[in-house]
């Protein structure tokens, strides 16, 4: 062996430019002297925004408007005399909510998946929270913040039957979630020969609950449907081929309200007379069908996507072509669309507010009429719009944030 | 695996592949003319051939990838048609290995392997993971089983593919130019693999630009140009006495 003279390190240090703190600011934002002046612009800008908005958030604004209204943004007239006569159906929204947390209590129980934990504890503790909002007594009874504080509870017992009994295979909890969405509905609207259950109709169904009821109802069924809607568009069998991009095309053509008000008069022509179909379901069967053709084309961008040797090497091995699309295909342009979908989602979460156009009484407009109906808030308009703003916010950056875990979880980008 | 060594040990082997007059167009463009010919059970055919000649349509068309217009394929004693059945039937009996390889992207290694024998075969799932535990330790990879398989160099993917085509316990394989796609380092891993599968008695058939591996495993070397076959030969014969021009023109080309 001779000696080697100075070996060249295996591993030199990068040079200061392209790390730290400097080095960063000094590569990102004041790389010369136009990038110089729009950082100091724009960082001008953002902190007069700041300053001017925290002072409004905790000095100007009065946010005593949305303690006026309180649970009418979670239920709207749900519990008043004109809906409820007796006035005691306030239970039924919470033990509908109660059911949804054990729900998720589940999820998490099977899939012992920190997304699902994450969520389920949000959803769990934010409900039992309310429970200590600081109303009198004579506004927010002791029954209705034992019944809120119940949701603890609620999810720690969805969590143990998922994790100790045989309900927790992916299959039964599926069920129970579709079980439970019905019962949910069944408990809203009540049933007249069952005492403490007596109907309420849904005219006075509101706020938040109607939001989240269509969005949950349009999410679950959109995305089968559009499925099939792609496969459709794709098929060789020119009538269905047809009849699926007719259908595309005619709800991705037509805007929502004018479907929604066409929903109106429209869709009891296609049930018999006196079919029990209300306006709820009217707007859930239409925000369901308008978001299916959006996520059709989605799914077929995805399937587009897809190298043909993918179901090439499925036929090979022997693959019937339902098996190919079920196994190969779907799994795969699903994989690829998520951001897409998951868009689509929150897109369709939005525009359930649209529903005021028929009448019914969203978080929105639940806010909005108030505001109308008394005066004196009219001043306060602006808080009403800003505390809307963030509840959409948190909704569907829980979207946002479930979605990118799932991508994680699934590798995608990355395999 | 069933090991048909009638080939080798003299006797008479069958048919399996029959191909008749087989016609094939793109549009406009014939890409198979007239194409006759038979494989035995057990044999060991190297396709070769030009750039666009035909070679990957003609094995593409014995397991239907590729529909052909006229003429019969009859394989393993049934006739590939239109009806689905057959068509299915077929499949399941031969393996094909891609040049891309093709691995399902979303399923772990062991998860590629095993779909088609619980989806196609029917088999319980532990059954089909010791299969393919043992067909990854075969082809020499079997530490990998849980990866995905992007995670995995070319070489051990085209051995995953081979692994995943073997599961189905096919009569026969085709492979379309495996080595192409490969580092040259690479090509060997897959070879040595086909090599073994070659000397199990598998019928094998082969379209690769690999000549030293033809010469060494191929009982017989069909030529295509322009979808025709022009010349059919054993191995040695084919490279030290070929018959048509258009193949010592092929071979002074590529050796």
């Amino acid at each position: 062996m001779t000696a080697n003279a100075a070996p060249a390190p295996d591993h030199m240090p990068p040079p200061r430019s392209e790390v730290g703190v400097i080095g960063w600011l000094s590569k990102n934002l004041f790389s010369g002297w136009f990038n110089t002046i729009l950082t100091l612009i724009s960082g001008a800008g953002i902190a007069l925004a700041l300053i001017f908005g925290l002072i409004w958030v905790f000095r100007d604004a009065e946010w005593g408007v949305i303690a006026q209204l309180g649970g009418r943004f979670i239920i709207g007239q749900y519990n008043t005399d004109l809906a409820c006569p007796g006035n005691n159906c306030f239970w039924r929204p919470q033990a509908s909510l109660m059911l949804v947390v054990a729900l998720l209590g589940m999820v998490w129980g099977m899939t012992r998946d920190d997304v699902a934990r994450n969520v389920a504890l949000a959803v769990g503790i934010a409900a039992a929270a309310f429970a200590f909002l600081p109303y009198g007594f004579d506004k927010m009874g002791i029954d209705v913040r034992l019944l809120l504080l119940a949701n603890l509870p609620a999810l720690a017992i969805g969590w143990a039957l998922a994790r100790y009994t045989p309900l927790g295979t992916g299959m039964r909890v599926s069920i129970a979630g579709v079980v439970i969405f019905i019962l949910t509905l069944l408990l809203l609207r009540g049933v007249s020969w069952l005492p403490g259950m007596q109907p309420v109709s849904v005219i006075y169904w509101g706020g938040l609950m109607i939001n989240l009821i269509l969005a949950v109802a349009g999410i679950t069924l959109s995305l089968p449907i559009g499925i099939a809607l792609a496969l459709g568009r794709r098929s060789r069998l020119p009538v269905v081929k047809i009849l699926c991009v007719g259908f595309i095309e005619i709800f991705r053509g037509v805007p929502l309200i004018t479907l929604l008000f066409m929903s109106q008069v429209l869709i009891p022509l296609v049930f018999p007379e006196n079919f029990p179909l209300n306006s709820l379901a009217r707007a859930g069967i239409i925000i369901t069908l308008f978001s299916a053709a959006y996520m059709a084309e989605n799914i077929r961008g995805g399937l587009q996507a897809l190298h043909p040797g993918q179901a090439e090497a499925a036929r090979a091995l022997g693959l019937a072509g339902w098996q190919t699309i079920l196994f190969i295909s779907l799994p795969q342009a699903i994989r690829n669309v998520i951001p897409a979908i998951v868009g689509q989602f929150i897109g369709l979460f939005k525009d359930t507010s649209l529903v005021y156009i028929i009448a019914m009484l969203d978080i929105v407009e639940t806010g909005r009429t108030f505001i109308l109906g008394n005066p004196e808030f009219l001043a306060n308009a602006r808080e009403m719009f800003v505390f809307l703003a963030v509840v959409f916010w948190i909704f569907t950056y829980g979207m946002s944030y479930i979605s990118g875990r799932i991508e994680d979880k699934m590798g995608v980008g990355r395999r | 695996m069933s090991v048909n060594a009638n080939n080798q040990n003299g006797e008479v082997a069958e048919d399996i592949i029959i191909c008749r007059g087989l016609n094939k167009w793109f549009g406009n463009f014939q890409a198979l003319k007239d194409v006759n010919t038979t494989i035995k059970q057990g044999e060991r055919v190297v396709i070769v051939g030009p750039s666009g000649s035909g070679k990957s349509t003609f094995i593409r068309t014995i397991n239907r990838l590729e529909e052909h217009q006229s003429g019969d394929i009859i394989v393993d004693g049934i006739e590939l048609t239109e009806d689905v059945h057959n068509i299915d039937a077929i499949r399941s009996e031969v393996g094909m290995v891609f040049q891309q390889f093709n691995l399902f992207p979303h399923l772990s290694v062991i998860d590629n392997i095993t779909l088609a024998p619980i989806k196609v075969r029917k088999w319980p799932r532990h059954q089909a993971e010791e299969t393919a535990r043992e067909l990854l330790e075969r082809v020499g990879i079997e530490e990998q089983a849980e990866k995905y398989p992007n995670e995995l160099s070319g070489g051990q993917q085209q051995r995953v593919a081979i692994a995943r085509a073997l599961a189905m316990q096919p009569r026969i394989m085709l492979f379309d130019e495996p080595t192409s796609a490969l580092d040259p380092e690479m090509i060997n891993e897959v070879l040595d693999v086909m090599r073994e599968l070659a000397y199990s008695g598998m019928t094998m058939l082969i379209v690769t630009h690999e000549i030293g591996f033809a010469r060494e495993v191929a009982d017989r070397i069909i030529m295509f140009d322009e979808g025709r076959i022009v010349e059919e030969n054993t191995a040695d014969e084919f490279f030290d006495n070929p018959k048509s021009e258009r193949t010592k023109l092929f071979l002074s080309q590529i050796l």
